[in-house]
């Protein structure tokens, strides 16, 4: 954490005007809004809801959303902890959210793998698939819901 | 064997999302008595990140100043360097509720005479 505040990012952030540590939190939320949004809808169809609306369909728009989003969220992430990085050591949410975060990805490394998720535009699933799709759609709804109620709680410590 | 969704899933994980929050933001984690402490400068203002922010040295401890955000902080004419380390100030706000925490939400910083209003519309 001392490395990461002594850092050139560190460093940057610190002298780059009162309204550089509001933008870059703006452009946080920004991130995790889309990847929440996107994750969020895509597990509620995992879990069952919109039955009508082929998985495809909805994994096209939501699927690179939530990586762009996430991508947005980690950069942005990192200039936010560096600006005061000291400050948080002992910060108990921050404790929670970043093994939450592990979690999610890890869950997306399994989903990925998962037969149901390759062949989902190719055949209908069987209900034991839907089963597993519908797992791994809860696994990631607690993960980022953890991470995200976690990461607003750290500012309130 | 058919997953039925339902949204009462959803709702145990939403609760968490409301659980009650602490200090730093708002003043709800912060004594309502006025707190008042004369000390000097260790770590002169800083306006970057949530807060602005200053250490200073009083009664044996360093205590954590939190001032209000970077650019109310600057408007109220406290910018970054103008009160030297080691300077004298005495530092107007309320105190953590939690007694083993030395860290002050604060509404005014005075020193040489200059007093710096962070809260005008707070007394």
């Amino acid at each position: 954490m001392a490395w990461l505040e002594g850092s050139a990012l560190g460093h940057a952030m610190r002298s780059s005007g009162v309204w550089t540590y509001g933008l870059v939190n703006l452009t946080h939320i920004l991130g995790v809004g889309s990847l929440f949004g996107a994750v969020l809808v895509l597990d509620l169809r995992l879990l069952g809801a919109w039955r009508s609306v082929p998985l495809a369909a909805i994994t096209r728009p939501t699927v690179p959303v939530a990586a762009v989003g996430f991508l947005v969220a980690a950069t942005s992430g990192v200039c936010l902890i560096a600006t005061n990085a000291t400050e948080y050591l002992g910060n108990p949410f921050l404790l929670v959210k970043f093994p939450a975060i592990a979690v999610g990805l890890a869950n997306v490394v399994i989903l990925t793998r998962l037969t149901a998720w390759k062949v989902r535009d190719v055949r209908e699933l069987t209900s034991r698939e839907q089963r597993q799709l519908a797992a791994a759609g809860a696994m990631s709804l607690l993960s980022w819901l953890t991470a995200t109620t976690a990461g607003r709680l750290i500012g309130y410590w | 064997m058919r997953w039925q969704f339902s949204l009462w899933m959803v709702v145990p994980a939403l609760a968490v999302a409301t659980l009650p929050a602490l200090a730093h933001h708002g003043w709800g984690g912060n004594a309502s008595e006025e707190f008042e402490i004369v000390g000097t400068v260790e770590k002169g203002v800083s306006l970057a990140g949530a807060h602005a922010t200053m250490k200073i040295r009083a009664e044996g401890q360093v205590w954590d100043i939190t001032l209000a955000p970077g650019a109310r902080t600057e408007r109220a004419g406290l910018t970054e360097g103008i009160i030297p380390v080691g300077a004298q100030v005495t530092i107007h706000g309320h105190r953590n509720r939690d007694a083993k925490r030395y860290e002050i939400k604060t509404e005014r910083v005075t020193w040489n005479g200059r007093t710096f209003n962070v809260y005008p519309d707070r007394k």
